[in-house]
């Protein structure tokens, strides 16, 4: 799956989950820049991006990912 | 061992002097000499030496066998709970049986049943419940491939008693920590400077702040007869920021030790009293237990296939703003309870740390959309300096009134505690003796005021970064005239006493 695909899939998860259809995700996205995206929504958000790929993130990774690059490189590796 | 007293103030010399002239590849072999030195301090026992061997040997045999059937997820799950258990069950037995049988009494006292279990007084060991959560975490980063087991039992002995975070944390993580701690460090003149005045600034906040103000609360709460009204609400304001200057300062004094041995520990404060909400606050408050929680229970909870179930059938009943809500809430409660669980074997410790905290931070959820319109239509802006003064001062009285319950001896004794509160007698404050009576003079209370107004000064400077970086910015003249008024302020205006014996330190039991 292409770079852009992933994004373009990504932006639809973050819009859904955060309720912004504003949002657009760069690979240097981190929590700060999305305001709801705190400790809670996390997992929310990490489950739904699971449910949109068909793949599971261990806790290791949901605990250290640091921004939306890293969660791509992951989801790339997965897929 | 107290950290402001001089017996810790010599052990810290001869550790340091030790450390740095013997042989790099030994320091790490001195470090877990004075760790067991510090653990064992006043405290030796058959029961100590089995407990500590307990939570010793079950990290490392399970750290080693989790690590060894990384392949095979099922053996090493089994692994990982078996040594989680053990750790875990002997934490209980030792912290929480009391809390337990208190239970169990007043259920049988409520079916009029004359049976009474006994209250145990176990000896554990100072930190016991820092290094069992350490350990667990230790386990359980293992399985989640965030590093490697250790298969130097001394070095693992090392990491789970490093001394300096024994008394009141900070909780560490393996593989943040590894590579200090067992590392080659040279005496470095600019480290040692830092250390020092981390250390000195946390000696400040101990004994001129903490102790100061204990000798108010202290006398306020043990006589709720004679000091009602406006002595318990003052006592209540004070006991929210002598928690603050005695916890946040034992860890600034042991930071700094640990960073003049080159050990860097992660920071437990940010500057929490100007949160504007208890979310907020709990991000700034004993920072490494609230990661500690969020990473080994929230999340997993919040991810457990019962979560994401009910997570599913909340929002086809309620919608999907309203059900993601309700699993998300349902973590936070059992999350919660277990933070007042930790703080000790108590009620009121559930209370105060647990039960209320998660009420405001539910209420500050829940209620934000309605406070939202009601500013709205009032026209109140929620950017101006006013707003945001309100709010912080708003987390401040919210904090110190849940901290009421974790200060009292019981639950009963902190109803007291609320009840005095509404006694009216403002002239204690108006005749302008009445309000020194109670433990400390017109003196001290002037030292105090001068005092928090540097902590909350040097707190704000805090949040835009590093206050020793911008003090290491200023000429010398400065910093060093900086450095002496904090020594002499130590020594004159710490609160030492006739025959002073420190308070030990507040969160040292937990």
């Amino acid at each position: 799956m292409e770079n852009e695909e992933i994004y373009e899939r990504l932006n639809t998860v973050f819009r859904d989950v955060f309720d912004d259809e504003s949002i657009v995700v760069k690979p240097e996205t981190t929590s700060k820049d999305i305001e709801d995206w705190d400790s809670l929504e996390h997992i929310n958000l990490v489950v739904a991006v699971e449910q949109e790929f068909g793949i599971k993130f261990n806790m290791n990774e949901v605990t250290t990912m640091k921004n939306v690059g890293e969660m791509v490189d992951i989801i790339k590796s997965r897929i | 061992m107290n950290l402001t007293s001089l017996v810790f103030l010599m052990f810290c010399i001869i550790v340091l002097g030790i450390y740095f002239i013997s042989p790099k590849k030994f320091q790490w072999f001195i470090l877990l000499i004075s760790s067991i030195i510090f653990l064992f301090w006043n405290n030796l026992s058959i029961s100590t030496i089995i407990q500590a061997l307990v939570v010793l040997l079950t990290s490392y045999v399970f750290g080693i066998l989790i690590d060894k059937y990384h392949d095979s997820t099922k053996k090493s799950k089994i692994f990982l709970i078996i040594g989680i258990l053990i750790i875990l069950g002997q934490l209980i037995c030792l912290k929480y049986t009391n809390l337990f049988s208190i239970t169990i009494n007043h259920i049988l006292k409520l079916f009029h049943i004359d049976f009474k279990l006994e209250l145990l007084h176990f000896n554990s060991l100072v930190g016991i419940s820092y290094y069992s959560l350490i350990m667990i975490s230790y386990l359980v980063d293992i399985y989640r491939g965030a590093c490697k087991s250790q298969r130097n039992i001394f070095k693992c002995a090392l990491f789970m008693s490093y001394f300096p975070i024994l008394t009141s944390g900070p909780f560490i993580r393996y593989n943040n920590i590894e590579k200090e701690l067992y590392g080659k460090h040279k005496f470095n003149y600019d480290s040692m400077c830092r250390g020092l005045v981390r250390t000195l600034w946390g000696v400040f906040k101990v004994l001129v702040i903490s102790q100061r103000i204990g000798m108010f609360v202290d006398t306020v709460y043990g006589d709720l007869a004679t000091y009602t009204g406006f002595y318990t609400i003052i006592a209540v304001l004070f006991f929210t920021l002598q928690l603050y200057s005695n916890f946040s300062g034992s860890i600034d004094i042991i930071m700094g030790i640990s960073e003049i041995m080159g050990i860097h520990l992660p920071e437990n404060f940010s500057a929490p009293f100007f949160s504007k909400t208890i979310t907020e606050f709990w991000r700034n408050w004993h920072i490494t237990l609230g990661a500690w929680l969020r990473d080994y229970i929230f999340y997993p909870l919040l991810k457990s296939n019962f979560m994401q179930k009910l997570n599913k059938k909340c929002k086809k009943i309620f919608g999907k703003k309203i059900g993601k809500k309700i699993p998300l809430y349902l973590s936070m409660l059992i999350m919660w309870i277990l933070i007042g669980i930790w703080h000790g074997g108590a009620y009121t410790y559930i209370i105060g740390s647990g039960l209320l905290q998660f009420l405001f931070i539910f209420l500050e959820d829940t209620l934000e959309p309605i406070s939202n319109k009601i500013n709205n239509k009032l026209g109140i802006r929620k950017e101006v300096f006013s707003y945001k003064l309100y709010q912080v001062i708003r987390t401040y009285l919210l904090f110190s009134f849940a901290m009421i319950f974790f200060r009292a001896s019981s639950v009963g004794n902190a109803i007291e505690i609320i009840k005095n509160m509404f006694v009216w007698n403002p002239w204690v404050l108006l005749d302008n003796k009445s309000i020194y009576t109670a433990g400390l003079d017109v003196y001290d209370f002037r030292i105090l005021i001068i005092s928090l107004i540097t902590l909350f000064v040097v707190d704000k400077l805090s949040r835009t970064g590093s206050v020793r970086e911008k003090l290491s910015k200023q000429n010398i003249i400065f910093r060093w005239g900086m450095l002496y008024i904090l020594i002499f302020a130590i020594i004159i205006f710490g609160c030492y006493g006739v025959g002073y014996n420190p308070v030990g330190f507040i969160y040292e039991n937990f």
